[in-house]
C-alpha cells in the first residue's frame, strides 16, 4: 500500500499544513515506519521536548499511530498515511459540505479538521463558532467567507451572541446524523494491524475458546477478532439520529427554493435562523421536542470514509449528466442521497478487487415513492423525455403544450401520468448502458431502484484511463484498447479485423503503447524451440496493472506539483514575506505598488492553479484507489 | 476382342445415357455415389463392372470428377458440358494444376501447396499456370492474411471473405477512407433514429420550460432543434438490417454490403463509444444526437482543432505537465530532471493564467 510517491506526497502535505517539526517526525517515521521513543529521538535527532509536543500534537491530528505493547511496556509510534494523504482532500470535502449543508457547517467542519478531533463542549468555546463571519484557520474557504460576510453584515452583530448554541448543536446533530462526523474511541488511535492483534489475542484468552483447536479454533478466532475489531473502532453516531429515515437537516431539495441559486440561498437561511421557519428543515424538528443538545462530552472527529461515498455519488452525478437531461440527473441526485444515507463506506475490501474478481455489490434499494418524495415538485419531469413512438407524437405532446398553454403552469389535468411513473421512466433511462447507472428490483411488489457500485466504480476507473490513452495516443488508441479489453488477448490480424485500422497505423499505436506500458505481448510458442516465425504473439492490455502504474504516476505528478509551488514561492520569497508583514497584509493597497500589486496578483493565480490541479488528481486518486 | 469393342461402344453410349440423367436429376453440385448411379437404372443388372467403365469413360471426358468421399468410398460430381470441353483442350500437367485449384474453390491456393500437391516441377508448374491464367480459367488473387504469397484461384470465383478481409479491404489493403465515410454515414443515421427532434411549434414551451426551471439550462440556443432521449424500452432504434439497407440505397458504396459487414463496422462504433449496441446488438442507438454528429463531422477536416473538443473530458493527469512529460519516470527533486529545473511547468503556468 505504501509507495514511493505516496510517501513523498504525504511528507509534503503534512509540512505544507503543519509546518517542519511534524514534517521531520513525519518522514522519520515513515522511512523507519514502527519506531519507539528512543530511537525516534535518535533518528530524528529532535530534543525530547519538541519530540513530545510535536508526537502530542500529531496524535490529534490522527496522523500518528501509536501503540504500547504489553510485554515490554514500551511505546511504538507509526505514521498514518491515510490521514496524512486526506488533508488534500479537505478543501473538496468543505466545498461539498458547504453546498449540502451550508456555510456554518462548512465552517464547524473545518474548524473540527484543523483541530483533528474535537470535544463538543470545546467547540462552544471556540470564538470562530460564535456565528459571526468566523476567521477560520486559513482551511482553505476564506474567500467565500469575505464576500458572505459582506453581504450579510448589517444585522449580523446584535442577534448572534445568545443565538450561538442553538446554531452549533443542531448543525454538530446535522453533520453527525449525516454520518460526516463519528465519535473518537480509544482504537482509531492505533493502526489497524495493532488493533487486529489485540483483538485477536483477546478473543484467544477467552476460556471457551481456549479449549477448542485446529480448524474450529481459527474460524471462531477470526470471527471474532473481526466483530471485536468492528465494535472497537466504530464511531458510527449516525444512531438515533436519523428521522424517518432521513438524517437530520437533510433539507429537501426543491426547500432550497430556485434551484439556479441553492448555495446562496442556503447560505441565508442558515445565517437568519429565526426568520423564515418554512424554509429551513431543521429549525421546525428541533420545535418539535428534539431540542437536547449534543452530549458536552463528545469527541467527534471527521469520518473520511462516508464523505468518500458523498463524494463517490457526486462522481456518478457527473457521469449521469455527461449523457442525460438535467432533468434526469436531478432525479438520480435523488436517488444517489437517499442510498448515501444508508451507505457507511464505498466498499467492503481494503483493497480494490481485481478486474473481472469483483462480485456485483448493489447499494440498499431505494422505493420508488421515497424518490418520488424526494424530487423537487415543481421540476417538470415530462418535458425531457421523447414520446414512445415517433409515428404518434401529437397525441401526448400536442395536448400538453395547449394545456401549457392555457394554464401557464405546471399543475396539469388528471389525464397526466403520475410523477411516480414518470420518475421511473427517468430511472429506467438511466438503467440503460453503456453507463447503467441504475437497474431496478421488484422488492415484494414494490419498485425499487439500486445502484451497482462496483460496476459504476469500475467504469469510473475505466473513464479515467482512457482519458489519458485518448490524451497520449490519440483516438485510435483508444479503439484498440476497448477492442483488446471487450475481447482479451487477440494476435494482430483478429485485431485488425475487429478495429478495422490499417496496419500500418495499427502497429504503431500498439508499439507506442507498449512502450508506455498500457498494452503488454504475450509470445505463445507453437513447438519447443521457440522460433519467432512459429510463435503466436497475443497483444493484451491488463487494466489493473495499468491502474495502479497510474496510481503511482497521479502521486508523483501530485507531489511534483506541490514542490514546484513551493519552488515558485522560493523564487518570490523575499516579495512575498513582504506582502505577509502583519502591517502590509490587510492592506496591499496601501503599501504595495502597482508592480507589486501585480506580482501578488500573479502569485495567487498560480498558486490556486497548481492547488488545482493538485486537487483535479486528486479526483483521479479518489476514482482509482477509494471507490 | 469383338465383344469387348461392342462393349466399349455400349460403354459410351450407356456413359451418355448416365450423363444425361444425372444431369437432369440432380442438381449441378450433387455428390454422387455408386448408389446413386445405380439408382438411375441405366446400368442394366446393376452391373458394379460395366458402371465403373461408364464412370470412367466420363472422368477420361473431364464429364465427371473423380473425388474421394466419406469413408475413403469413391465419389463422383458432374461437370458441365462447356467446362469439359476446357478441360479437354487441357494438356495433362495443364488439368493436374486446375484441378488442384479447382479443388480449392474460393479460397485459392498458394503456389507452393500447388506444387506439392501435384509434385510437378517448378518450371512445368510456372509454365502450366502461365497458360492456365492466359486462357483466363484461373486468376492470381491477393490474401490479407499472407501479402506475400502469390495465390491463385478459378476465374469464375470471388474471392471468399477470410482471402479479400471482407468489404473493407481493397486490393489486399484496408480501405479508410471508404470505412471513414460508410461510419459516418451510418453514425448519422442511427443518430437521427435514436433522437425524438422536438416539433419547433414546442419551441416557444420550451423557453418558457427553462425559466421555470433554472437547472433546465442545456445548451441549446434559439434557432438550433432540441432533442430529447426517448424512454427506455423504446422499439424504433435502428436494426442490422435496416441500416445495411440505408447504406446500400446510399448510393456511397459501390459494392453491395452485407449484413456481416455492417455488424462488423456497427461493432467498431460501438468500440469508438459511438454507438450503443442495445438487446444484444440487435439494435443500435447513437450517444450523440444529430446536430453534434452532424457538427463533429464537418470539423473533423481540421484536424488541429479536434484534439481541443474531445468527448472525453480531461482529467487531472492529461491537464498536468507531467501527464505529458516524456521524461516523467526520470524526474526526481535534486536530479538531472527535477521539479525544480522543469521546463514544461512555466509554459504551462504562462498558458494557463495567460500572462
Amino acid at each position: 500500500m505504501t509507495s514511493q510517491y505516496m510517501a513523498e506526497l504525504c511528507a509534503l502535505l503534512v509540512e505544507d499544513n503543519f509546518g517542519e517539526l511534524f514534517a521531520r517526525i513525519f518522514s522519520t517515521l515513515q522511512r523507519y515506519d514502527r519506531l519507539s521513543f528512543p530511537r525516534l529521538k535518535f533518528y530524528s535527532r529532535l530534543s525530547d521536548r519538541q519530540l513530545r509536543h510535536g508526537l502530542a500534537a500529531m496524535i490529534q491530528h490522527h496522523l500518528v499511530y501509536h501503540y504500547t505493547s504489553l510485554d515490554d511496556g514500551a511505546t511504538y509510534y507509526e505514521p498514518n498515511l491515510q490521514a496524512a494523504y486526506y488533508l488534500v482532500r479537505s478543501g473538496k470535502i468543505l466545498e461539498f459540505i458547504h453546498a449540502r449543508l451550508g456555510k456554518y457547517a462548512a465552517t464547524l467542519m473545518a474548524t473540527i479538521m484543523f483541530l483533528g478531533h474535537a470535544q463538543v463542549s470545546y467547540l462552544e468555546t471556540l470564538p470562530e463558532l460564535q456565528p459571526e463571519p468566523p476567521k477560520t484557520n486559513g482551511m482553505g474557504d476564506e474567500n467565500e467567507e469575505g464576500e458572505a460576510g459582506e453581504q450579510l453584515n448589517g444585522h449580523r452583530d446584535d442577534e448572534y451572541t445568545f443565538e450561538q448554541p442553538a446554531l452549533l448543536h443542531p448543525t454538530l446533530k446535522a453533520l453527525a446524523s449525516h454520518g460526516y462526523l463519528i465519535r473518537v474511541r480509544d482504537a482509531q488511535f492505533q493502526s489497524y494491524a495493532d488493533n487486529a492483534l489485540d483483538a485477536e489475542r483477546a478473543i484467544k484468552s477467552r476460556p471457551d475458546v481456549k479449549q477448542m483447536k485446529g480448524k474450529k479454533l481459527d474460524e471462531t478466532v477470526l470471527e471474532g477478532t473481526l466483530t471485536l475489531l468492528k465494535e472497537r473502532l466504530d464511531g458510527d453516531l449516525t444512531r438515533g439520529l436519523m428521522f424517518n429515515g432521513l438524517p437530520r437537516g437533510a433539507k429537501l431539495r426543491h426547500a432550497n427554493g430556485s434551484a439556479d441559486a441553492p448555495s446562496k440561498r442556503a447560505r441565508v437561511d442558515y445565517d437568519d435562523e429565526n426568520g423564515d421557519e418554512e424554509e429551513n428543515e431543521w429549525s421546525d424538528d428541533d420545535m418539535g421536542g428534539d431540542t437536547t443538545p449534543m452530549e458536552l462530552g463528545l469527541v467527534v472527529r471527521v469520518n473520511y470514509e462516508k464523505l468518500d461515498v458523498a463524494l463517490r455519488n457526486r462522481r456518478f452525478l457527473e457521469l449521469a449528466e455527461l449523457n442525460s437531461s438535467s432533468v434526469t440527473a436531478q432525479v438520480y441526485e435523488c436517488l444517489l442521497r437517499r442510498i448515501e444515507y444508508q451507505t457507511k463506506q464505498c466498499r467492503d475490501s481494503a483493497e480494490i478487487p481485481r478486474e473481472g474478481e469483483e462480485g456485483e455489490q448493489y447499494s440498499v434499494a431505494i422505493a420508488l415513492n421515497a424518490v418520488t418524495e424526494e424530487v423537487d415538485p415543481q421540476l417538470d419531469l415530462a418535458g425531457s423525455i421523447g414520446p414512445m413512438e415517433v409515428s404518434q407524437p401529437i397525441n401526448r405532446r400536442g395536448k400538453r403544450s395547449l394545456e401549457d398553454g392555457i394554464n401557464g403552469t405546471d399543475h396539469e389535468a388528471s389525464d397526466k401520468p403520475s410523477r411516480s411513473y414518470e420518475i421511473d421512466q427517468h430511472l429506467s433511462l438511466l438503467s440503460q448502458p453503456p453507463y447503467n447507472l441504475t437497474s431496478k428490483r421488484m422488492l415484494a411488489g414494490l419498485i425499487t431502484w439500486t445502484v451497482e457500485f462496483r460496476h459504476l466504480a469500475r467504469k469510473l476507473r475505466h473513464l479515467e484511463l482512457e482519458r489519458v490513452i485518448e490524451a497520449r495516443y490519440g483516438d485510435v488508441a483508444l479503439r484498440v484498447i476497448r477492442v483488446l479489453h471487450a475481447k482479451g488477448k487477440l494476435d494482430e490480424k483478429r485485431l485488425q479485423e475487429i478495429s478495422l485500422l490499417p496496419f500500418k497505423d495499427l502497429r504503431q499505436v500498439l508499439a507506442s503503447m507498449q512502450a508506455g506500458g498500457f498494452v503488454d505481448l504475450q509470445e505463445v510458442p507453437r513447438d519447443a524451440q521457440r522460433q519467432p516465425s512459429r510463435t503466436i504473439y497475443l497483444w493484451f492490455y491488463d487494466p489493473d496493472r495499468i491502474r495502479s502504474s497510474m496510481l503511482e504516476d497521479t502521486y508523483k505528478a501530485m507531489s511534483r506539483c506541490l514542490q514546484r509551488q513551493r519552488f515558485e514561492r522560493n523564487r518570490l520569497k523575499e516579495f512575498l514575506e513582504k506582502t505577509e508583514r502583519s502591517d502590509v497584509k490587510g492592506n496591499e493597497e496601501r503599501y504595495l505598488s502597482q508592480a507589486e500589486l501585480t506580482l501578488l496578483e500573479q502569485w495567487k493565480a498560480k498558486e490556486a492553479l497548481l492547488l488545482g490541479e493538485v486537487a483535479r488528481l486528486d479526483d483521479m486518486i479518489a476514482v482509482m484507489r477509494d471507490y | 476382342m469383338a465383344s469387348a469393342g461392342s462393349s466399349a461402344g455400349s460403354v459410351t453410349v450407356l456413359a451418355a445415357q448416365l450423363y444425361d440423367a444425372c444431369i437432369n436429376k440432380f442438381p449441378s453440385d450433387h455428390l454422387f455415389y455408386q448408389q446413386d448411379l445405380l439408382g438411375l437404372d441405366i446400368v442394366p443388372k446393376n452391373e458394379l463392372a460395366l458402371l465403373l467403365q461408364c464412370t470412367q469413360s466420363l472422368v477420361d471426358q473431364k464429364l465427371f470428377r473423380l473425388l474421394q468421399g466419406k469413408n475413403d468410398r469413391l465419389a463422383w460430381k458432374i461437370i458441365s458440358r462447356e467446362d469439359a470441353e476446357k478441360l479437354q483442350n487441357l494438356s495433362p500437367d495443364e488439368s493436374l494444376v486446375y484441378n488442384v485449384i479447382h479443388s480449392t474453390g474460393r479460397s485459392g491456393i498458394w503456389v507452393r501447396a500447388i506444387g506439392n500437391r501435384t509434385n510437378l516441377h517448378k518450371s512445368i508448374l510456372d509454365r502450366c499456370l502461365k497458360s492456365l491464367e492466359g486462357k483466363s480459367y484461373i486468376k492470381s488473387v491477393h490474401n490479407v492474411k499472407f501479402p506475400s504469397r502469390k495465390m491463385y484461384m478459378l476465374a469464375g470465383l470471388a474471392p471468399s471473405e477470410d482471402v479479400t478481409g471482407g468489404a473493407w479491404f481493397t486490393d489486399g489493403v484496408l480501405d479508410e477512407n471508404f470505412i471513414n465515410s460508410v461510419a459516418g454515414f451510418i453514425e448519422y443515421t442511427v443518430s437521427r433514429k435514436s433522437w425524438y427532434e422536438v416539433p419547433a411549434s414546442d419551441g416557444h414551451r420550451n423557453k418558457r420550460m427553462k425559466t421555470a426551471d433554472g437547472g433546465m439550462a442545456v445548451k441549446q440556443e434559439a434557432g438550433q432543434k432540441e432533442y430529447l432521449p426517448f424512454p427506455a424500452g423504446y422499439l424504433g432504434y435502428p436494426t442490422v438490417a435496416m441500416l445495411t439497407g440505408a447504406v446500400n440505397e446510399s448510393g456511397i458504396t459501390p459494392v453491395r454490403l452485407g449484413e456481416e459487414s455492417i455488424t462488423q463496422l456497427l461493432e467498431m462504433l460501438c468500440y469508438d463509444n459511438k454507438l450503443v449496441a442495445l438487446n444484444n446488438g440487435e439494435v443500435y442507438k447513437s450517444i450523440k444526437n444529430p446536430e453534434q454528429v452532424k457538427s463533429q463531422q464537418a470539423r473533423k477536416p481540421r484536424s488541429d482543432d479536434a484534439g481541443i473538443d474531445d468527448r472525453l473530458v480531461k482529467n487531472g493527469m492529461t491537464e498536468a505537465p507531467c501527464g505529458h512529460c516524456p521524461v516523467f519516470k526520470l524526474c526526481a527533486p535534486g536530479g538531472a530532471v527535477s521539479p525544480e529545473s522543469c521546463e514544461y511547468f512555466d509554459p504551462w503556468l504562462e498558458k494557463a493564467l495567460g500572462f
